[in-house]
């Protein structure tokens, strides 16, 4: 029997869990853990190590310690948010083909997609040592605001990894099937995803096995490591003060004062205040000096106030999209270990009224959504003949989540996850608008056809190029590719039918095609889109 | 749970056949059926149909047809969640603005003010979505001469909008709601 895992690939952590017919199984580490640092070194020592024996080198040679590969997935490394993301890593990025960003350690180059595949088969190994059987299939999770590109390069990694990549789903949708499964219940929930790297936020009803995506938005570029660099860097300042040093030129010493902000920012979550010292700072006249701090909750909370902001104005945004106000919603989820920021909590319990769901752990729910998933598409659930199999593997899954004895009752239907497009998808019609075929948050998957024609006389060649984004300039979107179409007939303008057909998959991937229904020329691409990963890159 | 591998082939045939048809066609629905009556066709439609439940039971060609059906059912049901998106946009200039315009017109066909202001100023939620910056500039000035019943005024300010945002359908509609609105007149 096939084993299919549920994971989280994470910014900063991952987690990977299984469903088993007595529960959901989380996987370990050596040392029992159930949350693996996404953090890949190649040590001076030589060979490759994956998760918490990996993080112990950020402080010897930190340029050698590859982490956050995830904000750089299949991202265009020109733009000006990824540029920005770099300023803040140790280790040496360069562009490659398709300008797609490219890891240098030492002589070696890797694609992203490849470090996080060190990644997953890290979690594929402890797997199949922990259950004895080989790990083949997967459902991993993303970002709901991931592009198309950054997926493809998701499944790409799972490949490099040897999994085979059964589905992508969104992770605040991961947490909302944890939640509601089996509950058998109709309500509208808020999934508030704030994570090491990004933020999603996502407005669901759950009706019986239906779970809809109403809503969904986020930003990228948001995450507890933004809280850690914001108050690493007033530590940096402290440091020029206290001890007449910058330490900022120095990536091992600002990589300390960045290890010394999360736990400083951890502390702060369960206490009024933080007081202690940095120790073991070189000093550039050979000696070694230590950096006292105080810092009380009011003045962290003061310090991340633009960024909590932020996370409340997109969840505002999100329940106007879905038409919805605040008191529609039954019950709030908190995900992600930034929403143990008592600020993050206090702010969202004042948006809706009511305190957020703390009864979930909010650094395994996705993994754990996620494996119920996998459970569920696996063939293994379907093609039992007797129910008794199939029901074990679903129903017990969620237990861990049922709060009081609201446990399911007789065969459980197999949860259905209509998710969303998560920004609109456009092609450039003449004049230089942008012609919307797919709205933002349309169900997926979905598939929409348009006739245009042509704007000049015996044009037999058109480009139809495509781009993603809300405006209704094609010039202020962001570009994801051109398909051509030749060979048409010559007829005079207006007259030539030409069917373009968008179709986004379960896993949010886009596929475009063109035809002309009279000649029956079809021609069909899947889009080579901007930054994602090459054959060419992946053979460097 | 009861349908049978049959009865969802032949349902993906009848939505491929209907593809160019009207959304309500596609999800079995009457022509006036409502945004949550589709909501209910197409969860019925998810719990049937959807891919998920057929990956072991069909084989690659049916399945691929049972996708493309599933998809195109989501586009329909896509069309009628955008219209409520729109309707819902609408409403502040559809429902009261062009009542109090109307009302202000018939009370005082030559004042420039209504006697009594407006109760609940309206706030176009979403239509700052629909259009460029600079167009809604004139559209704002377009509510306020609404609002006062210069329906000409408002005509003049929703033409400057759409000269500056060529591309929004939800000016022009908005154009030629207040159009209609000046031909039944006093």
């Amino acid at each position: 029997m096939a084993i299919a895992l549920g994971i989280d690939l994470g910014t900063t952590n991952s987690c990977a869990a299984v469903a088993t017919p007595t529960g959901v199984e989380f996987i370990l580490g050596q040392r029992a853990e159930r949350v693996h640092p996404s953090v890949v070194a190649f040590p001076s020592s030589g060979g490759v190590v994956v998760g918490a024996d990996a993080k112990r080198y950020r402080l010897t040679e930190p340029q050698h310690v590859i982490h956050s590969a995830k904000r750089f997935i299949g991202q265009n490394i020109r733009a000006p948010l990824v540029q920005l993301a770099l300023t803040g890593i140790r280790y040496k990025v360069v562009e490659g083909p398709n300008q797609q960003p490219i890891v240098v350690v030492r002589d070696r180059r890797m694609t992203m997609p490849e470090i996080s595949s060190h990644v997953l088969l890290h979690l594929k190994r402890n797997a199949e040592r922990q259950l004895g059987a080989s790990v083949t299939d997967a459902v991993i999770t993303v970002p709901a605001n991931f592009t198309d590109a950054q997926r493809t390069a998701t499944k790409e990694a799972g490949r490099l990894a040897g999994l085979t990549v059964m589905r992508l789903i969104n992770e605040p949708t991961a947490a909302a099937l944890a939640y509601g499964f089996g509950r058998n219940q109709d309500q509208l929930i808020c999934v508030f995803d704030f994570g090491g790297g990004t933020f999603d936020v996502s407005i669901l009803r759950i009706k019986g096995e239906v779970f809809e995506v109403l809503a969904s938005d986020g930003d990228f570029f948001l995450g507890g490591d933004d809280l850690d660099r914001a108050l690493a860097e007033v530590l940096a300042a402290e440091c020029n003060r206290v001890l007449g040093f910058d330490p900022r030129q120095h990536p091992v010493l600002m990589m300390k004062l960045m290890m010394g902000a999360e736990a400083i920012k951890c502390h702060l979550s369960d206490n009024d205040a933080a007081e202690g010292e940095i120790d073991g700072i070189d000093l550039p006249n050979g000696s070694t000096g230590s950096l006292p701090f105080a810092l009380t909750r009011a003045q962290f909370e003061d310090l991340i106030n633009g960024y909590v902001n932020r996370t409340i104005e997109v969840t505002k945004q999100v329940l106007a999209q879905a038409r919805l106000s605040p008191k529609d919603i039954s019950d709030v989820l908190c995900v992600g270990g930034s929403t143990r920021i008592p600020a993050v909590r206090n702010r969202l319990a004042d948006v809706f009224r009511k305190q957020p769901n703390i009864g979930i752990n909010p650094d395994e729910v996705v993994a754990q959504g996620a494996a119920i998933q996998a459970g569920s598409l696996s063939g293994s659930i379907i093609a039992g003949t007797g129910m008794g199999a199939r029901d074990a593997v679903v129903t017990e899954a969620h237990s861990p989540l049922l709060h009081g004895g609201a446990r399911a009752q007789g065969p459980l239907a197999r949860p259905v996850l209509l998710d969303v497009n998560p920004s609109t998808l456009s092609i450039q019609t003449a004049g230089g608008y942008a012609e919307h075929l797919l709205d933002k948050n349309s169900p997926i998957p979905i598939e929409r056809t348009r006739v245009f024609t042509t704007a000049r006389d015996n044009q037999t060649r058109v480009e139809i190029d495509c781009c993603r984004g809300e405006s209704r300039r094609y010039a202020e979107n962001e570009p994801l590719g051109t398909l051509v179409l030749e060979n048409l007939e010559a007829k005079r303008r207006g007259d030539l039918k030409i069917e373009v057909c968008f179709r986004v998959d379960a896993d949010g991937i886009l596929h475009v095609s063109a035809a002309d229904p009279d000649s029956g020329a079809r021609q069909e691409a899947a889009l080579q889109v901007i930054g994602a990963p090459t054959q060419e890159g992946a053979a460097q | 749970m009861s349908s049978t591998r049959a009865e969802v082939l032949l349902w993906a045939q009848r939505v491929i056949a209907r593809r160019a048809g009207a959304a309500h066609a596609i999800l079995d629905l009457k022509p006036d059926a409502s945004v949550e009556d589709a909501q209910d066709a197409f969860h019925k439609i998810a719990r049937i149909a959807h891919p998920d439940l057929h990956r072991n039971g069909l084989t690659p060609d049916e399945l691929d047809a049972v996708t493309s059906a599933y998809g195109i059912a989501a586009g329909a049901y896509q069309t009628f969640r955008g219209q409520a998106m729109s309707t819902q946009r609408m409403k502040p200039l559809k429902a009261e603005d062009l009542a109090a315009a109307a009302a202000a017109g018939r009370a005082a066909p030559s004042g420039p003010t209504s006697s009594t202001p407006p109760s609940g100023v309206p706030v176009s939620a979403g239509a700052n979505q629909q259009m460029s910056s600079r167009a809604l500039v004139y559209y704002r000035k377009a509510e306020i001469a609404l609002r006062r019943g210069d329906l000409k005024g408002a005509i003049l300010q929703l033409k400057m909008a759409i000269a500056t945002d060529p591309s929004s359908a939800f000016l022009r509609t908005a154009l030629a709601e207040v159009e209609t609105e000046l031909r039944k007149g006093p």
